[in-house]
């Protein structure tokens, strides 16, 4: 059987890293650290043992939210990517940050003490055109001069 | 209290900060680049105008030659998008008070993750369910910047990471 492997990064690259198991436990937490750490209304983990988690480029930077928790990120682009308590012998990576994060749905909701109150209402919004479809040029202009990482590990990065 | 007030926000160590005048339409957008800046499922964005750096700068990764991405260096939270000779685009989970900006349009929806409208309806975990979890919780002493403006921060003699 081949072995498990599954990769993930930073938005610009800089940061890239491999799990040899696959994530369990996938989650979204709407607790306030949570939210202000992705600026966003909740942070999607999942977990792996920290002996499956290798960092194939570059390094994290961690900040501390409390004594307890150490929240990496890339300070060359600042994408979140992991969340480890220390001592323990479990990290969580950010779903977002995996080159397939479809493959890791989330099953639970943690810290829906601070769940906002707009979260559930999303799913009902109306779509706007895509940025192909409304705004061509600034679409090509995009895809012409994309610096993200793609969605797989790199030889080299940045290119040339 | 001032229409103003409410429309300040940061990052999660409080080494920047902003207020912004007013803000304008709220949104999240599915594309995998507003995915990747965020390390998550989608980029929650709202309008600011008159948007002011209270304390420090973002640092700004530019993602194509058309945006620059903002966020904090101390700590990495998201925090702008921004395209020159538009107004910036703030990260709504940033505001002190998130509720001010309630999102009303679902940006590249054809980028969406395929279990994302499933997410309201997942099950949750009531406090009080995990007693271990919740005494873990107790003793957890936050160094989160306060949801509020401060005139000194971090506190004399915190620690900081």
């Amino acid at each position: 059987m081949a072995e498990f492997r599954m990769t993930g990064g930073c938005q610009c690259g800089a940061v890239r890293y491999a799990l040899s198991e696959p994530p369990t436990g996938a989650h979204i937490c709407h607790c306030r650290m949570c939210q202000k750490a992705f600026g966003s209304s909740f942070a999607p983990l999942a977990g792996v043992a920290l002996t499956a988690f290798e960092l194939t480029r570059g390094e994290l930077s961690i900040f501390m939210s409390s004594d307890q928790a150490e929240r990496g990120f890339c300070s060359r682009c600042g994408t979140p990517l992991t969340f480890h308590y220390v001592g323990r012998p479990r990290i969580a990576i950010s779903i977002g940050s995996l080159d397939e994060p479809e493959k890791v749905a989330p099953g639970h909701q943690f810290g829906i003490e601070a769940r906002l109150s707009w979260f559930a209402t999303l799913p009902t919004l109306p779509g706007e055109k895509t940025t192909e479809e409304d705004d061509p040029r600034l679409a090509g202009n995009i895809a012409a001069s994309n610096h993200q990482h793609p969605d797989h590990d790199t030889d080299a990065w940045p290119p040339g | 209290m001032s229409a103003t007030a409410g429309l300040t926000g940061g990052c999660q160590c409080g080494a920047v900060r902003f207020r912004a005048g007013r803000l304008g339409r709220a949104s999240i957008c599915h594309c995998r680049m507003c995915q990747k800046q965020f390390g998550a499922f989608y980029g929650p964005f709202v309008t600011g105008f008159e948007v002011t750096w209270t304390r420090g700068q973002p640092k700004r990764f530019q993602s194509s030659n058309q945006a620059w991405r903002g966020f904090c260096a101390d700590c990495g939270t998201p925090l702008t998008f921004e395209v020159p000779g538009r107004e910036v685009e703030l990260a709504i989970g940033a505001f002190d008070d998130p509720t001010v900006a309630a999102p009303v349009l679902q940006v590249n929806p054809n980028d969406k993750l395929a279990f994302v409208d499933g997410l309201p309806r997942l099950p949750t975990r009531q406090a009080g369910e995990s007693p271990a979890s919740d005494a873990f919780k107790a003793t957890v002493v936050s160094y989160q910047h306060p949801d509020q403006d401060t005139a000194v921060w971090p506190e004399e003699g915190a620690r900081h990471g």
